[in-house]
């Protein structure tokens, strides 16, 4: 049968050959990327969206970095030194280091990049008030004076969640709230302006002044070194369109490959599957601890009764167990503060229990507001699955569709339900932001300044601020066991589980590595 | 007539002015707020409300109209919240393919469809007429997307003649572009064929019905040359009308088509703006989209007068 290349040979035009040609010569040097989402902005500062996040990798280098275990490593910097009283930390950098617009790295660009960075990264906020001064020593030195020992200076240093990027000094000078003009930075990859077209393309191009570390790559620590001539990501918005475009080699990875596909491309010989994520993907149900019925603890605790977390997680990523994993505390199973103190509560998965822990409660049937996002279907499953339990449970219950534009809005009214208010609403969170106290959004219960929702516990806060100022690791481990079990008795939110997002890449493409972020150095094409 | 389309063109103005206003006004009182997508999850509310005061979104409602007013009034249509980029160049970067698109979707339902009625209607009762008129039917019944998802898997994924997705510049090449719209064409035109045929069954078989086409038959004028020079041209004004009216079929059919085929046209910029609400991107192809629409309309008014010469202006 005559396939594409035999048809165009047959009914195009002869002069349009050269540039199909052409375009697949330039293929083999070009890693084809489905991206998770449109890149709309550059600025990983400004916005903390996941897709800017993973294109700052590239774009951009950092001071240090995660390892595959989730130690701090060098990465621009050759090492650090902090002092015996350990109330200042002196970094230097590597030599060599060069931004793509050729200016060479010092340490006043990394001087004015943390400025900006911990004027919006919510762990560095916690840090910020032992932080004396950031100073540049001389062109590769800078030191952190500290008013006090800060052990967690290098995770949030290093972190993957809201990385400190390291930008010209000239750029870095921008508001934090202002986006930024230009992409520069010292990365393995430099970011191609004019071949950018929001919604559909972006490109970047290798960085030939790049100097990686000698170390083998190690998750985001090691050697950062780009294998390939050309990165494009080319957004394609329906899932079975990308499907296609893997199968038929017109692209060579697909980074959030929908969980109903996954089955079609296992089948598929020229594909791989696999999990290159280190973490899971951590759904939670939150209540608006505001307004009856969920300011009353013991309604959310009756709700957490029939909460069975494998139905959620089966909804969302199939029936497969590979995929998904109960997770019954608060922090990121498989870490170091994971547990379950005080988490019988959500292994009773018992709907008639429920009801009558509900009636004990004093339920009357006030009105549950539920928003599901239609345009989100990972969150828009959770929420229907919650709304069945609802109903089960025997609530007064009204699903309000909408989009996630319009939910991110409604979620930040106060009001009750009969002023535009809402009950419950449901999101999806990387096990990265779950695994410490200090970067644990949904636990926070500061009140007015908590996440959406607005719990005000102040034992919770305590041990979260004690648990930032301890100093060993089983300290560490006893208060969050402590946080574990207040947040069951609080119930703030449901802990519903994760799942598991693999990538689908072609066979022919090489060096793909496990790590905490999508990143793209170290890969090639066969 | 020269006069006609000087008055036209001017009327555009109160119609443009009245699409900005709507618009932006129904922009001002949809829910949702870009500085929240911004700012993300862990931002505090002040963060927020740091974002939305440097992007002018804290402004009054008239103060924000009347600015953005006076930019257009200045030819710029702004700049996107997200991306920093002039709302002109989006746009720039996204005509060339839902134009294409339209095109060759116009030609290609056109060229399909007349043909089609002109002949179901000359065989009236006949399986050739039940057969276009079935077609129709399904034409109308069949969503764009499904058709869409069907010839992929025919022609792109079993067959492998034409690529599944994406979009080549014409500069390229006239084959590496046609080539990535045949399928787009196919789906987005499948509706459009409908309509036409239909319209053009209907119309002809009313005017062959007419005396002078009985008259031309008396005097042995050929079947073809009293279909295609005596009666098509006379049933023209209806068709071109409909084929008008489907531009605004064609507008909403291309934000399917091109996220079914991964075009980067301006259909999925709409969308991708609206779910985002980048409120000057939005405003910007709805006002361009109004211009195309009225510009349209008026070339098939004028249209009309090649048609039927009893029509002047």
């Amino acid at each position: 049968m005559i396939g594409r290349r035999g048809l165009m040979a047959a009914t195009a035009a002869g002069v349009a050959m050269p540039s199909v040609v052409g375009a697949q010569g330039g293929a083999a040097r070009t890693l084809r990327v489905i991206p998770q989402a449109n890149l709309t902005s550059l600025d990983p500062v400004w916005t903390t969206a996941v897709v800017t996040r993973n294109n700052a990798f590239m774009i951009y280098d950092q001071i240090c970095a995660q390892d595959g275990k989730g130690e701090i490593r060098p990465q621009m910097a050759e090492g650090w030194e902090m002092s015996d009283d350990r109330l200042s930390v002196t970094f230097t950098l590597r030599s060599g280091l060069v931004f793509h617009d050729g200016e060479r790295v010092t340490a006043r660009d990394c001087v004015a990049s943390i400025d900006r960075w911990s004027k919006r990264d919510p762990f560095m906020q916690v840090l910020q008030p032992s932080v004396a001064e950031v100073a540049a020593l001389d062109d590769r030195r800078f030191r952190f004076r500290l008013h006090r020992p800060v052990p967690l200076l290098l995770a949030a240093l290093g972190q993957t969640q809201f990385p400190c990027f390291i930008m010209p000094e000239r750029i870095a000078r921008t508001d934090a709230f202002t986006q930024v003009r230009e992409a520069v930075g010292s990365g393995p990859f430099k970011f191609l302006p004019n071949e950018w077209n929001p919604g559909q393309r972006s490109v970047w191009a290798k960085h030939d002044g790049y100097v990686p570390r000698q170390e083998a790559v190690d998750g985001l620590a090691g050697g950062r070194v780009p294998r390939i001539d050309r990165v494009e990501w080319t957004v394609i918005t329906d899932p079975a369109t990308s499907a296609n475009a893997m199968m038929l080699g017109e692209q060579d990875y697909w980074e959030y490959p929908l969980h109903d596909l996954l089955g079609l491309m296992r089948r598929n010989r020229d594909l791989v599957v696999q999990q290159r994520l280190m973490d899971g993907t951590y759904g939670i149900a939150r209540f608006n601890t505001l307004h009856p019925p969920f300011n009353n603890p013991a309604i959310r605790r009756a709700v957490a009764m029939a909460v069975d977390q494998r139905d959620y997680l089966t909804a969302v990523a199939g029936s497969d167990p590979a995929g998904w994993g109960a997770c019954e505390g608060v922090f990121t199973c498989d870490t170091p503060m994971a547990n379950e103190a005080g988490s019988e509560i959500l292994k009773t998965r018992n709907i008639d229990r429920a009801k009558a822990a509900l009636a004990a409660a004093g339920y009357n049937g006030e009105r549950v507001v539920l928003i599901a996002p239609g345009d989100y279907p990972q969150i828009n499953t959770l929420s229907m699955v919650t709304a069945d339990l609802l109903k089960r449970l025997g609530m007064n219950l009204e699903l309000v569709a909408a989009d996630w534009g319009t939910l991110i809005q409604r979620r930040t009214s106060k009001e009750p339900v009969e002023r535009g208010g809402w009950s419950i609403i449901h999101t999806t969170s990387s096990g990265q932001s779950l695994t410490l106290p200090v970067t644990h959004l949904f636990l926070r219960a500061n009140g007015p300044n908590a996440w959406f929702g607005w719990p005000d516990d102040s034992e919770i806060e305590r041990l979260r601020a004690e648990w930032v100022a301890a100093g060993d690791a089983a300290e560490h481990r006893r208060i969050a066991e402590a946080l574990n079990r207040r947040a069951m008795e609080t119930m703030h939110y449901l802990p519903l589980g994760y799942y598991w997002q693999p990538s689908v890449w072609r066979r022919n493409v090489t060096g793909v590595f496990r790590a905490p972020a999508t990143v793209f150095w170290n890969m090639g094409k066969a | 007539m020269f006069a006609y389309i000087v008055r036209r063109i001017l009327a555009t103005i109160p119609v443009m002015a009245i699409v900005a206003l709507f618009v932006f006004s129904l922009l001002y009182i949809a829910p949702g707020d870009p500085a929240a997508v911004i700012a993300g999850d862990q931002a505090t509310p002040a963060d927020v409300e740091r974002i939305r005061a440097s992007l002018g979104l804290d402004r009054p409602y008239l103060v924000r109209f009347g600015a953005w007013l006076w930019d257009i009034l200045r030819g710029d249509l702004g700049t996107s919240i997200f991306t920093n980029l002039p709302v002109a160049t989006m746009i720039q970067q996204r005509i060339e393919p839902t134009l294409s698109l339209m095109i060759v979707t116009l030609i290609l339902a056109v060229s399909i469809a007349v043909p089609m009625g002109v002949v179901a209607a000359w065989r009236q009762g006949t399986w050739v007429d039940r057969a276009v008129m079935g077609f129709a039917v399904l034409g109308f019944s069949v969503p764009v997307f499904v058709v869409g998802y069907v010839l992929a898997y025919v022609f792109a994924l079993e067959l492998d003649w034409l690529p599944v997705q994406g979009y080549t510049p014409f500069s390229r090449g006239f084959g590496p572009w046609i080539e990535n719209l045949i399928l787009p064409a196919v789906a987005l035109g499948s509706v459009y064929i409908a309509l036409i045929a239909r319209i053009t069954r209907a119309t002809m078989l009313e005017v062959l019905q007419q005396d002078y086409i009985r008259t031309a038959k008396a005097k042995g004028v050929g079947q073809r040359s009293i279909l295609f020079m005596h009666a098509l041209k006379n049933a023209a004004v209806p068709i071109v009308t409909v084929i008008g009216i489907g531009i605004a079929l064609l507008i909403g059919g291309a934000v399917v088509t091109e996220s079914v085929f991964a075009i980067p046209g301006l259909g999925r910029l709409t969308v991708d703006a609206i779910l985002r609400r980048d409120y000057p991107v939005i405003q910007g192809v709805v006002l361009l989209f109004s211009f195309i629409y009225v510009l349209v309309n008026l070339a098939i008014d004028l249209a009309y007068t090649l048609f039927d010469p009893r029509i002047r202006y």
